[in-house]
């Protein structure tokens, strides 16, 4: 598990995927500090190593990278347990807000570079 | 991943094979090979479970989910069960985990 808060190599990812799931890593992007941890083997742990660092929940989001469909809009999966929020109206797994998608979209492809 | 998976209640260890049950149902019309992926790292999640020493009281709903959810997607279920019908139900693991946050 690790905390990018400056950039991380397309080619870094693909070595963290083949040793986890394969085809894709799970990652958590805090849209305030514009940071994210990546390689862990749940959401559930990433958020709760940026909750240790100071980050709130709410600013967290759960998607899968997918780094064999970069540059596609396949590339992010919107999709994790951790989304689902009642209090914050987010009422599925996906992110249910097109602009916090959007924020998510623009951190991650500051943060990962080819 | 045991170690770990063992700490998680069953309810969050059901939710997480939800996520999975999903990526391997998503990606059934998009990409075959991801989402066999999916859906074996499913199975190896619902066999996590069933040999977490805690649930040894409640396996039968763990199993059987199992059973039928493989044979479903395998293509040679007996039983009419949809997509839609897979996703709400675990769906509901899902929210009962997370209905306080």
């Amino acid at each position: 598990m690790k905390l990018i808060n400056k950039t991380i190599s397309l080619t870094e990812i693909i070595k963290m995927s083949k040793n986890q799931y394969g085809n894709l890593v799970k990652v958590v992007v805090d849209i305030d500090k514009k940071v994210m941890v990546i390689d862990g083997e749940l959401h559930a742990d990433e958020e709760a190593l940026l909750i240790q660092e100071g980050s709130r929940q709410s600013s967290l989001w759960g998607i899968n990278l997918y780094p064999d469909k970069y540059g596609s809009t396949d590339f992010i999966e919107f999709d994790s347990m951790i989304n689902l929020r009642p209090s914050q109206n987010n009422l599925s797994r996906g992110v249910d807000d097109t602009n916090t998608q959007e924020q998510i979209r623009q951190i991650v492809n500051t943060l990962v570079i080819k | 991943m045991t170690t770990r998976w063992f700490k998680l209640s069953l309810m969050e260890q059901m939710a997480n094979i939800g996520s999975e049950v999903y990526r391997a149902i998503k990606w059934q019309k998009k990409d075959l090979t991801d989402s066999k992926k999916s859906f074996y790292r499913a199975l190896e999640l619902f066999n996590f479970t069933l040999s977490d020493p805690k649930n040894r009281q409640r396996l039968k709903e763990v199993s059987r989910a199992k059973e039928l959810f493989s044979s479903w997607y395998l293509g040679n279920s007996p039983y009419r069960q949809s997509a839609e019908e897979w996703e709400r139900y675990f769906f509901q693991f899902n929210l009962a985990c997370r209905l306080h946050t």
